[in-house]
């Protein structure tokens, strides 16, 4: 039963892989084009459900990343982007916090500031509470 | 709108009950005792103190019609208090626990309690007559953790728990010779003491405070991840709704009536929850009023302070001045708030006062929320 289940995910973290990579070109045209905001909202769209592969969330955490990085304006970021993205936001901001790079806690501390007024603690404990949907 | 009463009892009030006329109120002051005060005029007395617990009282439930006072502990141990006379006679109910009992509730029929124990098991006590004592039938399979709170649907059968599991369930708690099987199509298969009827897998954190909604139709449970779960049409192909909040989770919700729903927990104020017309709930606003309005992020002393010194770290220095100076939070309660008990009229299945440990709030003179009852 688990080796079966095992199989399962090696297939579907290859096609998953496979679909972030799409996703990353994606993005990478949407910042040439001077859109931070789409090109954040594609990296949290389709964040790996429900799958324990490590390199699936590495993967699309760095695609999320690439789009982080690159917002500059982080008011103008909240005034387009949907409440539905605040959680899963939430999730990537606290996994950029854990890397310890300079540049990137300086954003996310940017980032979480700007969330934390605009989504309330709830989001924050939303992030913690739940243990099954890691990023 | 602020409390309209405001007792300080003791420090820490663990769970509280009213009496049927709501002259006295039995509380556990978080130890081993129950205190029952009396309202004698404009002044609270205490009248009685029970104590036969030896470890804290975690639950208490006062029945309307029958008067009787059924109490749970963390010993695993639970007592039927009958007034007789000026004095409280217990009885000892063996619930056959080896963990604590974390919460009780009479039956809508008052023929029955639950209880809910950290044994992953729901006991269901009943009365046998014949042998003049009160006997514990255990629900022992499904649960895969604690169970923390227990609801009766108005059939007197149905019960919904929570646990920290993160789900809730609702079994059927028929007991032959207790309850009568009702003649309709389909439910009989159903009417197996501790058969599980649903199982709600909503909420990846523990799961707090089970209601049912005053006709049976609704279920409304909280999760520790600051979300409250709507569940319309109980049965086979239930409609859930998952409410996100802003704030601190919830801990204990009460139905005010079929269409709103107060929510209470660490964030010290109740959260009132509605459902407009076409059946979707939202979140309404709080009901004490009292929290001062700032421009800045609206949270006590002790997040800002918090969120100064980590914001402060950002080479960008941001918001260093979003940092406030000691402020309260205003508002009643300045603890988190464990439960949430209706001040029922009789005959009446509207709502409309309620207490939270030691404060009790009237929502009568709330002219927006009324349309809502």
């Amino acid at each position: 039963m688990a080796g079966a289940e095992g199989f399962v995910e090696a297939d579907n973290a290859e096609a998953i892989i496979i679909r972030i990579e799409h996703k990353s070109r994606k993005i990478e045209s949407l910042l040439k084009q001077g859109k931070p905001i789409e090109a954040l909202k594609t990296a949290l769209e389709g964040a790996p459900p429900k799958t324990q592969d490590e390199r699936c969330k590495s993967a699309n955490w760095i695609v999320v990343h690439r789009a982080l990085m690159a917002i500059k304006d982080v008011d103008f970021m909240f005034s387009s982007l949907d409440p539905e993205y605040y959680d899963i936001l939430m999730k990537y901001l606290y996994r950029g916090l854990s890397t310890g790079d300079r540049p990137t806690c300086d954003q996310c501390l940017r980032i979480h500031e700007k969330l934390t007024e605009k989504a309330g603690l709830g989001c924050i404990l939303r992030c913690l509470a739940d243990t099954v949907n890691t990023v | 709108m602020a409390a309209i009463a405001v007792h300080q009892f003791a420090q820490c009030i663990t769970c509280h009950a009213w009496s049927p006329d709501h002259a006295m109120v039995a509380f556990c002051p978080n130890n081993n005792e129950v205190h029952i005060y009396k309202l004698i005029q404009e002044k609270w007395e205490k009248l009685h103190v029970l104590q036969k617990h030896d470890q804290i009282v975690s639950g208490i439930d006062w029945s309307v019609r029958s008067n009787r006072i059924v109490t749970v502990s963390h010993d695993r141990n639970s007592y039927v208090w009958n007034q007789e006379g000026s004095e409280w006679v217990p009885t000892l109910v063996i619930l056959r626990l080896n963990r604590a009992a974390l919460c009780v509730q009479w039956s809508p029929k008052e023929n029955k309690f639950a209880v809910g124990s950290g044994a992953k098991t729901v006991c269901i006590c009943y009365y046998e007559q014949e042998n003049n004592w009160w006997v514990s039938k255990l629900i022992r399979k499904r649960h895969d953790s604690s169970v923390t709170s227990v609801a009766w649907h108005p059939n007197n059968v149905f019960l919904a728990t929570t646990s920290t599991d993160g789900k809730c369930r609702v079994f059927s708690t028929f007991i032959k010779g207790v309850d009568i099987k009702e003649k309709k199509e389909g439910t009989s298969s159903d009417t197996k003491f501790g058969e599980q009827i649903l199982q709600l897998d909503l909420s990846f954190s523990w799961a707090f405070g089970v209601k049912w909604s005053p006709s049976g139709n609704t279920l409304a449970y909280v999760g520790h991840n600051s979300m409250i779960y709507f569940v319309d049409d109980v049965g086979p192909s239930p409609l859930a709704q998952n409410v996100a909040f802003r704030d601190l989770p919830l801990r204990d919700v009460l139905f005010v009536s079929e269409k709103m729903v107060i929510g209470v927990g660490f964030d010290c104020n109740p959260m009132v929850f509605a459902a407009d017309e076409t059946g979707i709930w939202t979140f309404i606003k709080f009901l004490d009023e009292r929290k001062t309005s700032s421009s800045g992020p609206k949270y006590g002393s002790q997040f800002s302070e918090a969120f100064g010194k980590l914001y402060g770290q950002s080479k960008y220095g941001v918001g260093n001045d979003a940092v406030e100076s000691s402020r309260t939070r205003g508002g009643a309660h300045v603890n988190c708030i464990n439960c949430i008990v209706p001040l029922r009229e009789a005959g009446s299945s509207r709502i409309t006062r309620f207490t939270t440990s030691g404060y009790t709030w009237d929502l009568g003179s709330q002219e927006d929320l009324l349309n809502y009852l």
